[in-house]
């Protein structure tokens, strides 16, 4: 068991042991015969045409795995697939990034990877939703559609000579306002068909990207380009951020409950992060209805008590879906 | 310390503002702190503080020294800080001497009183050893690990729960030694006095971000602060230090409530710091 940074006393110690034993026992059995450390020798017959994949070498004849994972074979090809690597982006891929610079016809986005993706500015809609050709002037533009440090959603589209590009053709990527950003470990967010949740009961979007950034915000309705025109014509002439007055800054806060229902949301995978189980949709929706059913106050979701209860569900969840 | 978009800054002020911030905490509720001592073995007291990400490290090394002709009945008592650079990519190189300092001047406000010593949190009178010629001077050294705001709460509790793991090797001191003479003295390597550290105080940080002030401040809400107001409060509720950082300025009735806030906060803590460090001398008298 990983070192946990939670206190946890003895009964929570041996109450957290037994879930996590439980669902070791239910994992796939499989598995456990495949998984390799550095070094060892992955046993494959030796015929002609085998292909030496990802995370092998071939060491003195034998085929010897370079990295700690689980050996995958698919035909031919032999490979080790490691469980706690570094994020990969794939074409198709929903991520969450960061704005770090704008350069001249592009922006640089901070992904998670071991270097900045690039998002055109060809690749981008522009605000008035007419399909034209960029111009000198939109270049100039850019940065009233995203500046340093903006979160936006986008999604992979390739690599190219210069680097990863990104796309966000669609109305449901672009920038990200009123919510908070959180980071878990790439390697817990697996790639499903959807990855843009409305939670309705709570009124909040959760994206999760698969580059391991988490959106938990206010629920923002995904609108038409042309209706889009009128609005953020005149919400531009009011977001001159130096002339809104406190008191209209403080009626543009999200309102109480939607902040709780994100707050809760944010604690939940918070605490599936440290327990280190793969978040998905249903997981989040069930430590949420656990946390707000036995009304846990929403900071101490992060405490030693509810992260052993999530286990423990979580056990319970699995070994039901298991019998099915 | 990564940027933060304008939509992530409102969500983060509107949360102050409505008591409830980023992790559900209500303003004055701190981060739950996680402490170890013993966790260097060459020091003669060390204590490791975490609270959420935010993780430091206290190490007390005594030594024999002269006593300053001002004082001569005093211990010494030296503080510093590090910032490592394994903490923020800024701190790298030289990027955090400037924080280093800055944190090593509140601590000694906070702790050591003023230049005549008086007015201290740590007892400096019961580390002479002969008047006017050997005392205990203590160094206390600090360092932070990883950064995640409120730096130097977090520190303030190091430092105590690190002089409660202390202890004073107890000297002999050979009898018979005239006027100016250095006088003989045997330090025992097994008998160690404890030291009392009831008297030392907590530091509690209040943040200023808006119209609302919190108690730890993580270093995403530190980035919006207006101003921060650090005060080291002992058992009494006797203020021993006060520090006030940010450029932004504070009417005078706001100081009052925030000392009295940082009261009220300060009693919890104390209990809450006293209860762990128990618990972690308890934990490692285990092992």
């Amino acid at each position: 068991m990983k070192d946990l940074q939670l206190s946890l006393n003895q009964t929570q110690k041996v109450r957290l042991q037994r879930a996590l034993e439980k669902l070791e026992s239910l994992a796939s059995k499989a598995n456990s015969n495949a998984s390799v450390t550095v070094a060892d020798s992955i046993p494959v017959n030796y015929e002609d045409g085998l292909l030496k994949g990802h995370g092998t070498s071939e060491v003195n004849g034998e085929v010897v795995a370079t990295v700690c994972g689980v050996v995958e074979r698919v035909n031919k090809l032999v490979y080790v697939r490691s469980l706690r690597a570094r994020y990969k982006p794939e074409v198709g891929d929903i991520i969450v990034g960061r704005v770090i610079e704008v350069a001249p016809k592009r922006w640089r986005v901070e992904i998670n990877y071991s270097h900045d993706a690039v998002l055109m500015l060809s690749s981008m809609n522009l605000p008035d939703g007419i399909q034209r050709r960029r111009t000198a002037l939109d270049e100039l533009n850019m940065r009233s559609i995203f500046e340093e440090n903006d979160v936006i959603c986008a999604e992979v589209r390739g690599f190219q000579h210069d680097g990863l590009h990104l796309q966000a053709r669609s109305q449901k990527y672009g920038k990200l306002g009123r919510g908070q950003l959180l980071t878990v470990p790439s390697y817990l967010v697996k790639r499903r068909k959807q990855h843009f949740h409305h939670l309705e009961n709570y009124g909040i979007d959760l994206i999760l990207g698969c580059n391991g950034f988490i959106w938990v915000g206010e629920h923002v309705e995904v609108t038409d380009d042309m209706l889009v025109d009128h609005k953020s014509e005149q919400h531009d002439t009011k977001a001159d951020k130096s002339s809104i007055s406190p008191e209209d800054q403080e009626k543009n806060y999200t309102p109480q409950q939607t902040r709780e229902n994100i707050c809760r949301t944010a604690n939940a995978i918070r605490a599936l992060s440290t327990l280190g189980f793969s978040i998905t949709v249903e997981v989040i929706m069930e430590t949420v209805d656990l946390s707000s059913s036995i009304n846990v106050a929403i900071h101490e979701m992060l405490g030693a008590e509810f992260c052993v209860l999530v286990a423990e569900k979580e056990a319970v969840r699995r070994s039901m879906t298991k019998k099915k | 310390m990564v940027g933060l978009s304008i939509g992530e800054k409102h969500f983060i002020q509107g949360g102050i503002a409505q008591d409830i911030r980023s992790d559900g905490r209500k303003r004055l509720t701190p981060r739950p702190i996680n402490v170890k001592t013993g966790v260097i073995s060459q020091a003669n007291g060390s204590a490791r503080v975490r609270m959420g990400a935010t993780d430091v490290i206290a190490s007390v090394k005594a030594e024999l020294g002269r006593p300053t002709a001002l004082q001569p009945d005093k211990g010494k008592v030296f503080i510093n800080v590090d910032c490592s650079p394994t903490a923020a990519p800024m701190f790298e190189g030289r990027g955090g001497e400037e924080l280093s300092a800055e944190l090593s001047v509140a601590l000694r406000h906070c702790l050591l009183g003023g230049k005549s010593g008086s007015g201290a949190g740590i007892e400096v009178s019961s580390l002479v050893v002969v008047e006017g010629k050997i005392c205990w001077d203590l160094y206390i050294d600090g360092l932070v690990v990883s950064s995640d705001g409120n730096l130097l709460d977090a520190l303030g509790a190091a430092i105590k729960a690190a002089l409660s793991n202390t202890g004073i090797p107890r000297v002999n001191v050979a009898a018979g030694a005239s006027g100016d003479e250095q006088p003989e003295v045997d330090v025992s390597d097994e008998e160690f006095l404890q030291f009392d550290t009831s008297k030392v105080p907590v530091i509690v940080t209040l943040t200023k971000v808006g119209k609302h002030y919190i108690v730890d401040a993580t270093s995403e809400e530190e980035s919006q602060m207006s101003s921060a107001v650090s005060i080291s409060v002992n058992r009494q509720g006797h203020i021993c230090g006060l520090t006030k950082r940010g450029g932004a300025g504070l009417d005078p009735s706001i100081i009052l409530d925030m000392v009295s806030v940082a009261k009220t906060v300060s009693e919890q803590l104390i209990n809450t710091l006293d209860s762990q460090i128990a618990a972690a001398e308890a934990g490692e008298d285990e092992s």
